[in-house]
């Protein structure tokens, strides 16, 4: 059992990998600002009843297939887990560009917090780890 | 690596926008060039255009910048017989950029510009929370 499989710390590395892929559709976004017809995107909020995403974040995508044993493993490309959304439209500029700046910025700030909520909780918990283990 | 990918998404913002901010120059710059001769015509001001294109190694929409349009509104004419490329009215084409309109652009450019190093700033401050797990 590795130490990721512990289930709070397992339930916490899916809301970092959440966070991180919020922050790359929130990017997106921003460096779109000014594309006509682009449309904001962003990512269905997570839900803890959803068991395979909990079980494992890390969700196999398409690799390489090694037809030999010497061969090396290829890094494939990774699939996101999280279902992406459209963001819901306030407004929509005459060149058809529904991003508002502000708006994506309060998320950019919302999503580094709840990342460094989720980061001190993760060292939290291992500092639990370190103290049952006695070696403080 | 996430991270990463949020990293580049944004310096493409950086990078359309720098190249917006060039184009606006350009304008500026050349506010007041009258044309070679009586019947050539001055500088016409250019328009830049943003699109946005799938990078399939990042699997999102980066922001590029398009092809460099021009502006077909109709040239300013000033009455200045003594001028060397005044027509046979005495007529000089100017060209037909509009400085407060160039200025606007300019700040607009400016804020998208800001708001994609605050992405860049926000994605650093995570990958260094992240880095923090390990030191504690």
């Amino acid at each position: 059992m590795g130490i990721s499989d512990i289930p709070i710390l397992s339930m916490l590395r899916t809301r970092l990998d959440w966070s991180q892929a919020r922050q790359r559709v929130l990017a997106d976004n921003v460096a779109n600002a000014d594309t006509p017809h682009f449309r904001g995107r962003d990512l269905a909020p997570l839900k803890f009843d959803d068991p395979p995403l909990i079980a494992s974040a890390a969700v196999p995508g398409i690799t390489l297939t090694r037809t030999a044993s010497s061969h090396m493993e290829g890094v494939g490309l990774s699939q996101s887990p999280f279902a992406n959304k459209n963001a819901p439209v306030y407004e929509v500029r005459p060149g058809g560009n529904a991003i508002n700046l502000e708006e994506e910025m309060m998320k950019v700030a919302t999503n580094q917090m709840d990342f460094q909520a989720a980061t001190a909780l993760y060292t939290r918990s291992l500092n639990l780890i370190k103290t049952a283990l006695g070696k403080r | 690596m996430d991270f990463l990918k949020t990293l580049t998404i944004a310096t493409s913002g950086l990078r359309a926008q720098a190249g917006r901010m060039r184009i606006i120059s350009e304008n500026i710059a050349n506010a007041d060039s009258t044309p070679r001769g009586p019947n050539a015509d001055p500088y016409r001001r250019k328009i830049p255009t943003f699109r946005s294109e799938l990078d399939r190694t990042l699997d999102a929409q980066v922001v590029e910048l398009g092809k460099v349009k021009t502006d077909s509104s109709a040239f300013r004419l000033k009455y200045e017989p003594g001028h060397p490329a005044a027509d046979s009215n005495g007529n000089v084409k100017y060209p037909n950029v509009n400085s407060l309109v160039e200025m606007m652009d300019m700040r607009e450019a400016q804020r998208s510009y800001e708001a994609n190093v605050n992405v860049i700033t926000a994605t650093r401050r995570m990958i260094m929370r992240t880095i923090d797990i390990l030191k504690t």
